[in-house]
């Protein structure tokens, strides 16, 4: 038999036991807020200060059961939370940032007043609920807190959706405003002057041509070497094994500028400068520990009675990595792929040492060469750089299934 | 057919760990021997180094009077089920099974039309017949079970090796593939050696049982002459303690179900 005092004592309703959750995140978020506030100077810290001690006090005081005081200083304290925001809302500029951040506090205050106030809240923290009405209020709870949970973590979430897409929106308005200014006006008239510009021009093309060879080598080269390497490192015991493992983390180590000057007393030497192999072998030093590594990681999740059962087959080593371990491995391999490509794809300095005739140019270099030489030419910069990124993009989609398999594999099959 | 015999054969590893000292181990041709014994007592080593996976370090192993000590795995003709079935994930039932018979190059290579007739052989024998385009995964553990089967078996091996090939199932399965297996050695009559730490399985399947320990042959008789002649504490305490006290389990399990008669 279950007490009534065991079911009472677990009822809560929705609204408290998510602001309990929401003040929480509004108290960090708030708290985050003031001090960006405090380091660009905002004049209104004060009320800031005053606001997140109200959400301090209400995080203490929030309704209990049968306690009206408790409600009616929470009620008094939510009250006086959309004051400070409000008041802070006047007293401040209305730039976007501002009316942002004071929403932050405007908006728990304005919830909060609104529930606490409320019929179930304060049925429950006033008087004694007879059981139906308990039954009725879990039921209601079921129905809501999902609702609420999810709303909740949307709006965290949309937060880091505009953060993330900030700087590519502001880069879109840029290149598809017409002249060269840096801040574009979205909403204003769109050309796409820019982008056809890039695109006839035949140095960008040349530029992509020179990245594309880069990438591609590196990511042909590394994968030569990096899946051998690591089927051995993870099937084979040699002397230096655990050595050369580590060696291996140990180039990884130093900052890219202290070799870099080594690096270009080699490629000189080699006669490797302003050529695309030279920038290849650069590119597979730096990307080949993290590639063996990681496939190394991943032939050891394939189990050796696999192999076992091949031999016995009939194959003979070779046969056995390629018809066996190595099919299995393909998400593995493709991850590494992109990885590489990527980090080819992406490489500044070395590029910019090593290629420094104009027809050598990486893209990233190429992009970079348009700032200084052509008076800052922005718009043309932001569509360049949409359509650098674009290949990129478009790997990413098509190696998405790819992806998710071969970073999650470990876990799930070790 | 053949026969399998180890002559004074040893294994020790890397570390100075000896898994199996001189073993000497007749099996006849078309005989189902069980190797027994405790984990660690070296069986699995000894099925092996008779399979090629591992090297042997002093002694003679020979198939059918040849000494295969050196021939690679491939060569020596054998057909082997592994305890975790592996079954090639990314390749389908029917590609599992053939990938043997695909790897073998040169005049003794099936044409494609005899492959078939193996495949259609081997799938009916072991109810795979509409499993055959499946991939592993999509299998349950008993169907896996027979997939690894008939893999040893299409090639139609000298010798069938399995290493607790029952351990992964339930009871209720294990006792049917049990079955199962013995019938398809009835069948075939390929020999086959077997290796299980299960007393009740060594005692159902073999003709003749190896009881090992601490990488020593203890005995090696017919399962009733072992139960009932235990050449020495070891196989007494192992072998028959095991199986006396499973029958008093049974008994008193059962005995409620008499019980009413009583009253």
């Amino acid at each position: 038999m279950i007490e009534e005092s065991t079911v009472r004592s677990w009822y809560t309703p929705v609204e408290v036991s998510t602001l309990r959750r929401w003040l929480i995140v509004s108290f960090l978020v708030n708290m985050f807020l003031l001090s960006v506030d405090v380091l660009r100077g905002g004049g209104t810290l004060g009320l800031g200060l005053c606001g997140l001690l109200l959400i301090g006090l209400m995080l203490n005081t929030l309704p209990e059961e049968a306690s009206t005081t408790s409600r009616n200083i929470t009620l008094v304290l939510s009250g006086g939370l959309l004051l400070v925001g409000l008041l802070r809302l006047l007293a401040s500029p209305r730039t976007a940032f501002d009316i942002w951040m004071q929403g932050w506090l405007i908006g728990p205050g304005a919830i909060a007043l609104i529930w606490v106030s409320g019929r179930p809240v304060s049925a429950w923290s006033t008087q004694t609920l007879s059981l139906s009405a308990i039954e009725f209020g879990l039921e209601r709870n079921q129905r809501l807190e999902q609702r609420l949970r999810s709303l909740g973590a949307h709006i965290v979430l949309l937060h880091f959706v505009f953060l993330t897409l900030l700087p590519l929106v502001w880069i879109l308005d840029i290149a598809l405003s017409p002249g060269n200014a840096l801040g574009g006006s979205l909403g204003g008239p769109m050309t796409g002057e820019h982008f056809s510009k890039i695109m006839g021009s035949d140095s960008f093309w040349t530029w992509m041509r020179n990245s594309l060879i880069v990438s591609l080598g590196t990511t042909l080269l590394g994968l030569v070497v990096a899946i051998p390497a690591g089927y051995a490192f993870s099937r084979y015991k040699f002397t230096g094994r655990d050595i050369s493992m580590f060696a291996f983390l140990l180039v990884q180590m130093f900052p890219g500028i202290i070799i870099l000057v080594p690096y270009f007393l080699v490629m000189k030497t080699l006669g490797l400068l302003n050529s695309h192999l030279g920038l290849i072998l650069a590119y597979c030093v730096t990307a080949l520990p993290l590639c063996v590594w990681m496939l190394k990681g991943f032939f050891d999740t394939v189990p050796r009675e696999l192999e076992e059962a091949a031999v016995l087959d009939g194959c003979n080593q070779f046969q056995v990595f390629t018809k066996v371990v190595l099919p299995l491995s393909l998400p593995a391999v493709a991850v590494t792929a992109l990885f590489s490509f990527l980090a080819a794809w992406n490489e500044f300095l070395l590029a910019l040492t090593f290629n420094t005739s104009n027809d050598m140019y990486t893209l990233p270099v190429g992009l970079a060469s348009m700032i200084s030489s052509t008076g800052q030419a922005w718009g043309d910069f932001a569509a360049a750089s949409l359509l650098v990124s674009l290949p990129v993009a478009l790997l990413f989609l098509f190696f998405q299934k790819f992806l998710i398999e071969g970073l999650s594999a470990g876990g799930v099959k070790g | 057919m053949v026969g399998v015999e180890f002559r004074n054969v040893y294994k020790q590893y890397e570390d100075g760990f000896e898994a199996v000292r001189g073993l000497n181990l007749e099996i006849n041709d078309g005989e189902f021997l069980v190797l027994l014994g405790p984990s660690g007592c070296g069986k699995s080593t000894t099925l092996r180094m008779l399979a090629g996976l591992e090297e042997v370090t002093d002694g003679e192993i020979l198939i059918d009077g040849v000494k295969v000590n050196h021939l690679p795995a491939g060569a020596r003709g054998l057909g082997m089920v592994f305890q975790s079935y592996a079954l090639y994930p990314h390749m389908s039932v029917q590609d599992n099974l053939t990938f043997g018979l695909r790897m073998v190059k040169g005049e003794h290579r099936l044409s494609d039309q005899e492959m078939s007739e193996r495949v259609k052989e081997t799938s009916s024998m072991l109810e795979l017949a509409e499993h055959l385009d499946k991939k592993p995964k999509e299998l349950s553990g008993g169907q896996r079970q027979r997939v690894a089967l008939g893999r040893a078996l299409i090639r139609r091996p000298n010798v069938l090796l399995m290493d607790e090939p029952l351990s992964n199932l339930d009871a209720e399965l294990r006792h049917q593939m049990r079955t199962e297996i013995r019938r398809l050695h009835d069948e075939l009559g390929t020999t086959t050696i077997y290796v299980t730490h299960d007393q009740i399985e060594a005692m159902t399947l073999a003709d003749r049982v190896a009881i090992l320990d601490q990488g020593e042959l203890q005995q090696h008789d017919a399962p009733l002459i072992a139960y009932n002649k235990p050449a020495n504490a070891f196989v007494k305490s192992f072998l028959c303690r095991h199986l006396d006290d499973l029958v008093e389990t049974a008994n008193t399990l059962l005995r409620p179900a008499h019980s009413p008669k009583e009253d």
